[in-house]
């Protein structure tokens, strides 16, 4: 279901606060443009990103998720990050058995004052969904219902 | 629950592009939202004197502001809560501002991404607890890291203060790099005289220890209990026994060793003093260049000491210390200017540094305060400055200004007149930057007075004559053409660069740093020396370039932050930790295991393993979150479920 | 062989609270879970291609009784397993192995033989089985009913094992080619989204696959139904059931040996098994980690490296 009658996709992403919250405060206090698709979920630290946390976007019908962190070295937490690099690029590889493309889900890591750094990241992953285009949501009910209320199949309104 | 939404314009910072008064009226109707209203500055007293005000007519128990960015205001609004008779945690903030008004134009978008991102506060809201911080206690010790003249200031005015401080000084001497120079600008006063009674009272202060030729080695804890380990790097003397009579430099027969403190122009020694004025006056071998430790014979400088303080065997030794606070003073060091191929890249004796130059011209130099260019030791009348050698050039990766060079010039400039009353000064300049006090009226002094030649263009080349002179070409801008001055002497104006190891030193405060290794601020503008870790203040050249008046006014309130600090009873711990649901926990330890602070621990309870979270030293990462499969240990305010509501409110169709 | 293995629980049972194994079930097509509290109850015991259970699912609920189990090679690693979760105590717990030849898979029994409903006999050997109805007699071989985990078995004795009896087995193949894995994501990502859609509409949230699982040591206190925290909901929509088939799979990330019991155990046989083999090959690649084989080692996603060699990271 496209967002702001077609002009955006749902973009869910996932910042620690010390680091890439701060280098989006950052490019916004530059004034450096960007898509307006991302939502922004701020969080203490990367390694507090259950990587299920992704996967509940992606079933509730995020088009993609984008996960920033501090650099590796150099985590508030000193090892949130060395964590969350681990798990997340796990969940990256998995989803695509699950039939979600990888390049929805990217992580990185930006620093508080990255604010240019941020502008790009934001710009180009929004861009990459958008090639992608929209992702279908999982269903809520069982298909049979979907069926009966909507009168079409679920694969064709994908 | 009976939420308060306030959307603030910001002036026109954010009304300018979102509709404030369509997302309080879209906000009304979110679930168990009592009341909405946009409001001109939230922040302002009116502002907040607002908010108090509709939590009490409309029995509020939870406020949702939309505005900047929680990392700017959200104490602010959790303080105007706790005067409204609220728990201050039961508040959320929409960051509309920097994530949303500021990053683009199209006021449709912005209005419907800020009513978002208002969903999403109120979602998390809605499912916050009141949450009461604990208090601990504080161990009333500072450790200043650097003992520059930023990092001297910071140690005085807290031990000054009763407070016991511990420095920790990379070199063998503390001083920094103003103990190099001869005089400091505008005044012309020795650098040195200034300093020196400074560095006495650090060695004098019954309050401070100091730690020379040492390193932070690691450091755990938190605000008001940090442990450092520092390492006491192998001196090869006994400290304890040395007198610092010099005995053993004047003997030593290993002389390639460079003279770090003269920045490699004088002849060195590989057992040294750095220099006369030095705190702790104390002899060091460098390990690399001395005859005994590297082949076995030698030691002569063992055999002359009259106090038999050298010993050999010395290794590195790691010492613990416990304090409440840090101060991050470690200063800079120089470009390194030989990637500039056009001025020698390092080939040419006759072109210095100026920090070099500095040495030529001080009195405790090695060529006691007579100006001796390297070469030939002849005496220059011609000496051609050339300035932003590492500064304002993206082409070499450093496009910041390093602030102090064009007045270090110009005082070099006035210097050299000093010493040799028939030589002429040509500076090569991009733009004079002498914003202060004093100091634009000093370059001014520096042509006027003392007949320095000013040439406004980048240096294109320098090369030799072939008859022992340099010659230097480069463009006048301002008379639109080429100029080639002769030149005994040049002295390049090095930029700063951020100390070297800084970033690792930031890994181990778990402080911030920048793309260029300067360690970050907690605010651009309000926190010019606090960090985004409580407990650790910054002071001097370590957070970006800074003279000395600068960094002296630094370490000082980077000072009064840690007497503020210390000024209290206790101190409170965020109570945003992670609370284990002992029902659902299964004592499987993954927790224990992933905690970086050693925060949960194993208990018993009644005969089942059980993790348990230790209040006071957990800081809310929510690693420990994450890796429970049962979701039995929830960081608070962070929990599953307020970011699966958050999630749910973005993604929701 | 089989009398190997009860003269040595025989030989054990006196200083244990038990011996799991299995027995004959309801009927002579099914074993069952057999537990021996005295030398007589050995008598009972069976070993063979019937003996589909991975008995360590039980271990965790039993720490602090000394027990003996008896395993296969592949529910040795889920022993190992739990071992380094320190779930069950290695002093508590008396392990005995034996070859496997591999188990059936009654799936395909029942596809193959489709009166299995009434077995009078079923006789087995090294090469197969002969299944005996009241309408029909049924010969099939092993391959061609086996369980598809056993085809690519590495581990056909325990990898851990206090007793071992009878010859050790070479493994069926060297490397998990993950065949399977590879055919399926050959189709295009939307086919693979609506393959799980169809599946999981099919899933009747019984949670066998859970608590069929040696690893799903939650038990009670599983996500799947809570409400703090609140991951699903009860709702039976494709969302919920597929999210709590991702969350086990995560949740097994690094620790799953593939054993196969929440496949096994699906009523409706939905091919859950396959998330928890892409998670496996993907921290083989990455980690260089087999789970299951070393109680002592730290597993991947509890650890770290400063520099990780084998994680290519997007380069913006």
């Amino acid at each position: 279901m496209p967002v702001l009658n077609g002009r955006e996709l749902r973009i869910v992403g996932f910042l620690c606060n010390w680091c890439s919250y701060g280098g989006a405060d950052t490019a916004g206090v530059a004034r450096f443009d960007q898509p307006t698709d991302l939502r922004v979920i701020r969080v203490p630290c990367s390694g507090r990103i259950d990587p299920l946390f992704i996967a509940k976007a992606f079933m509730n019908g995020a088009d993609g998720v984008l996960v920033s962190g501090c650099h590796p070295r150099d985590c508030h937490y000193a090892e949130g990050n060395y964590y969350a690099r681990r798990r997340l690029e796990v969940f990256k590889q998995f989803i695509s058995v699950l039939g979600i493309e990888p390049e929805r889900f990217e992580y990185t890591w930006v620093s508080a004052s990255e604010g240019q750094r941020w502008q790009e990241v934001v710009t180009k992953f929004t861009n990459q969904v958008h090639t992608l285009g929209p992702l279908a949501p999982i269903p809520e009910v069982a298909l049979s219902q979907l069926a009966q209320t909507t009168g079409t199949d679920i694969r064709e309104e994908a | 629950m009976r939420i308060g939404v306030f959307i603030c314009h910001c002036g026109s910072n954010i009304e300018g592009t979102v509709d404030t008064a369509e997302v309080s009226r879209i906000a009304r109707d979110y679930p168990e939202v009592a009341f909405a209203t946009d409001t001109m500055y939230a922040c302002s007293e009116p502002g907040q004197d607002g908010i108090i005000e509709a939590i009490g007519e409309h029995k509020l128990d939870g406020v949702v502001v939309a505005s900047c960015t929680p990392r700017m205001h959200e104490a602010t609004f959790r303080n105007t809560l706790e005067r409204a008779g609220l728990n201050p945690y039961m508040f959320e903030m929409a960051n509309i501002r920097e994530h949303v008004s500021w990053i683009g134009k199209d006021r449709e978008a912005n209005t419907n991404k800020a009513a978002d991102l208002v969903r999403m506060a109120v979602e998390k809201l809605r499912r916050n607890q009141p949450l009461i911080a604990k208090e601990f206690d504080i161990n009333r010790r500072v450790l200043v890291i650097g003992g520059g003249v930023a990092g001297i200031q910071a140690a005085l005015d807290c031990a000054d203060a009763g407070l016991e401080v511990v420095m920790v000084e990379r070199e063998s001497t503390i001083g920094g790099k103003m103990a190099k120079l001869d005089k400091t600008f505008p005044t012309v006063d020795c650098s040195s005289c200034i300093l020196g009674p400074r560095m006495v009272e650090i060695a004098q202060h019954p309050n401070i220890t100091l730690y020379a030729c040492s390193e932070v080695d690691g450091v755990s804890g938190y605000v008001g209990n940090f442990s450092v380990k520092i390492k006491k790097k192998a001196r090869y003397v006994d400290w304890d026994k040395c007198t610092g009579c010099g005995e053993c430099v004047e003997k030593c027969p290993s002389r390639k060793a460079p003279n770090t403190f003269d920045e490699k122009i004088g002849p060195g020694r590989a057992i040294n003093i750095p220099f006369p004025q030095a705190i702790p006056k104390k002899a060091t071998i460098n390990a690399e260049y001395c005859i005994k430790l590297t082949k076995g014979k030698c030691g002569t400088c063992e055999k002359i000491c009259p106090s038999n303080a050298i010993d050999f065997q010395q290794q590195d030794e790691i010492i613990t210390e416990e304090v409440g606070a840090v101060v991050a003073a470690t200063g800079y060091d120089l470009f390194d200017w030989t990637v500039y191929e056009e001025y020698g890249g390092g080939r040419y004796p006759d072109v210095i540094t100026s920090l070099q130059y500095e040495r030529l011209l001080s009195a405790s130099g090695p060529t006691g305060g007579h100006v001796k260019r390297p070469s030939d030791g002849k005496e220059p009348k011609n000496v051609v400055f050339i300035q932003c050698v590492g500064s304002r050039d993206k082409s070499v990766g450093r496009p910041y200004c390093s602030g102090f060079c064009c007045m270090y010039t110009a005082k070099q400039a006035i210097l050299t007149k000093d010493h040799i009353p028939d030589s002429t000064s040509y500076v090569f300049y991009m733009d004079i930057r002498a914003p202060g006090k004093l100091y634009d009226e000093f370059t001014r002094r520096a042509m006027e007075e003392y007949g320095a030649q000013y040439i406004r263009g980048r240096v294109a080349m320098v090369y030799p004559d072939g008859k022992g002179n340099m010659i230097v070409r480069g463009a006048d801008t301002l008379m639109g053409r080429q100029v080639e001055v002769q030149a005994d002497l040049v002295v390049l104006a090095v930029g700063v660069e951020s100390a070297k190891n800084s970033p690792q030193l930031a890994e181990k405060l778990r402080i911030s740093y920048d793309s260029y290794g300067f360690f970050m601020e907690g605010h651009p503008k309000l926190k010019p020396c606090e960090t985004n870790t409580a407990g650790v203040y910054l002071a001097g050249a370590c957070q970006g370039p800074k003279d000395i008046p600068a960094s002296v006014a630094q370490g000082s309130a980077a000072a009064s932050k840690v007497i503020g600090l210390f000024s209290k009873e206790k101190l409170k711990s965020d109570p945003q930790t992670a609370n284990v649901d002992i029902k659902r926990c299964i004592g499987c330890g993954k927790c224990v295991l992933t905690c970086p602070f050693g925060a949960i621990k194993e208990v018993d309870f009644r005969g089942q393993p059980k993790a348990e979270v230790i209040e006071t030293v957990c800081q809310g990462c929510g690693i420990c979150s994450s890796t429970c499969p049962q979701g039995a240990i929830q960081l608070r305010h962070f929990t599953d479920n307020q970011i699966l509501a958050e999630v749910e409110a973005i993604c929701r169709f | 062989m089989l009398d190997k293995l009860k003269e040595s629980i025989k030989a054990a049972l006196p200083e244990l609270d038990f011996v799991m194994g299995w027995g004959m079930g309801y009927d002579p097509l099914h074993a069952t879970p057999l537990y021996m509290y005295e030398p007589e109850d050995v008598d009972n015991l069976v070993w063979g291609p019937l003996n589909v259970h991975n008995l360590a699912v039980h271990l965790p609920s039993l720490k602090g009784k000394k027990v003996g189990i008896v395993v296969k090679g592949c529910d040795s690693r889920s022993v190992v397993e739990l071992l380094q979760e320190g779930l069950i105590n290695r002093e508590d717990v008396v392990i005995f192995g034996a070859p496997c030849n591999g188990i059936v898979d009654m799936s395909k029994i029942r596809k193959a033989v489709p009166d299995a409903h009434f077995v009078h006999s079923v006789e087995t050997d090294d090469n197969g089985l002969t299944i005996t109805t009241d309408k029909d007699t049924h010969k099939l071989s092993l391959a061609e009913v086996m369980a598809d985990k056993c085809t690519r078995c590495r581990f056909p004795n325990a990898v851990v094992a206090d007793h071992f009896v009878g010859e050790k087995r070479e493994p069926t193949v060297e490397n998990d080619a993950y065949e399977d894995l590879e055919s399926f994501e050959s189709q295009g990502f939307e086919e693979r989204r609506d393959f799980w859609m169809t599946e999981m509409d099919r899933c009747i949230r019984c949670y066998a696959c859970r608590n069929a699982c040696p690893l799903c040591v939650c038990r009670d206190h599983c996500v799947a139904q809570s409400r703090n925290p609140h991951w699903v909901s009860q709702r039976d929509g494709v969302r919920d059931k597929f999210m709590f088939q991702i969350i086990h799979a995560m949740h097994m990330a690094g620790r799953c040996t593939e054993c196969g019991e929440c496949e096994r155990a699906c009523p409706m046989d939905i091919p859950v098994l396959l998330l928890k083999r892409k998670l496996g090959t993907v921290i083989h690649d990455l980690f260089d980690y087999d789970s299951g084989l070393d109680a002592e080692a730290r597993p991947p996603l509890l650890a770290f490296k400063l520099e990780e060699e084998s994680i290519k990271e997007k380069d913006w």
